[in-house]
């Protein structure tokens, strides 16, 4: 295709779109005026139908559930790919060492840096659980945890280096994770049918508003994404990170780089 | 809250037009980190707290990790060397 046809196309498919989008953005209502009737929908019938306090819970996770399960296996089928696309004969072993470049000067972790992140590493993950936990009380849940949670591992990498973060992550665990995850979610849609409900359909006790253990089935499934997002999102640092060391063993012993 | 709005969409896009016109991948991908905060502050001044979360985890913690990381990767390369 030569420039001038694509420039052509590209006049083309504005003197089309456009007017189309500009009618769009004009039909709009004005930033900041109202709820939209969905919300207000929602927001009126919730607490009294699924007991849930968290408005955006209870849209993920049970009324439009079925989107969720869906997502879910586009985040498995996107890091299985990675996964499939980076790991060669590296990902294997884990004693490995981070790659060093030849010529650039390795500068140790400062005691502050280590420091902090034992300090600050159980508390992200303190923080990821809870808000896994309280996903149908307040804001958050499974995949907003579950990233928190993946974050906090990284700061074993920061603050005990490279082979002390491949001592405590460990793949087939992340692999397990991952993929018990999903399937907790697809299990929590298949489960309500051999008791003769819909797919899906929320048949646990639906527990109190405003309590912790509210929602019934959506804390399951809440639970299946966190595991499946921590386990997928670690599993991806894992993978990136292991981009960084050499397929072979290096010749010469040398202290991990920090 | 007549004032916090307007400042956060200025803020907005001064970081968002930083990362277009930062040209150092290392510089930009803080650049990206900083985005993501002022759009959870955004969003959190928005009343959307959940979206604001996952902003913050995502945007301004995974993601620029992963870059940072694909980048060192590329830096152990020597110069000239096939992979």
């Amino acid at each position: 295709m030569s420039p001038r046809i694509r420039v052509a196309l590209l006049a083309l498919s504005g003197l089309i779109l456009l007017p189309c989008a500009a009618s769009v953005i004009a039909g709009l209502p004005a930033f900041g005026s109202k709820i939209a009737l969905y919300g207000e929908r929602i927001n009126a019938i919730t607490p009294e139908a699924r007991h849930v306090a968290n408005m955006v819970s209870a849209i993920n996770f049970d009324l439009r559930g079925l989107d969720t399960l869906g997502e879910e296996f586009m985040l498995l089928a996107a890091i299985t790919g990675t996964v499939v696309l980076l790991r060669g004969h590296r990902g294997e072993g884990i004693t490995g060492r981070a790659m060093r470049r030849p010529g650039r000067a390795v500068i140790p972790r400062s005691e502050a840096t280590v420091l902090a992140c034992r300090i600050a590493g159980p508390l992200t993950c303190l923080f990821g659980l809870y808000v896994v936990l309280h996903a149908t009380v307040t804001p958050g849940g499974g995949f907003q945890g579950g990233v928190i949670l993946a974050s906090g591992t990284l700061l074993i990498y920061l603050g005990e280096g490279y082979s002390g973060w491949r001592d405590a992550i460990h793949s087939h665990w992340l692999d397990a994770l991952e993929g018990g995850g999903a399937l907790l979610f697809a299990l929590c849609g298949l489960v309500p049918m051999l008791t003769g409900a819909a797919f899906m359909q929320n048949i646990l006790p639906l527990g109190t508003l405003r309590d912790l253990f509210s929602g019934g089935l959506m804390l399951v499934e809440n639970l299946g994404v966190a595991m499946a997002v921590t386990g997928g999102f670690t599993q991806l640092f894992l993978e990136f990170m292991e981009e960084t060391r050499e397929a072979e063993e290096p010749d010469e012993p040398g202290e991990e780089s920090a | 809250m007549s004032v916090i709005l307007p400042l956060l969409f200025l803020l907005t896009a001064i970081s968002g037009s930083a990362v277009v016109l930062v040209r150092d991948p290392i510089r930009q991908v803080f650049a990206i980190a900083i985005n993501g905060l002022v759009l959870t502050i955004l969003f959190d001044a928005l009343q959307a707290p959940d979206v604001a979360l996952s902003e913050l985890a995502v945007g301004s913690a995974a993601v620029p990790l992963l870059f940072l990381v694909a980048l060192m990767a590329v830096r152990t390369q020597p110069p000239g060397a096939e992979p």
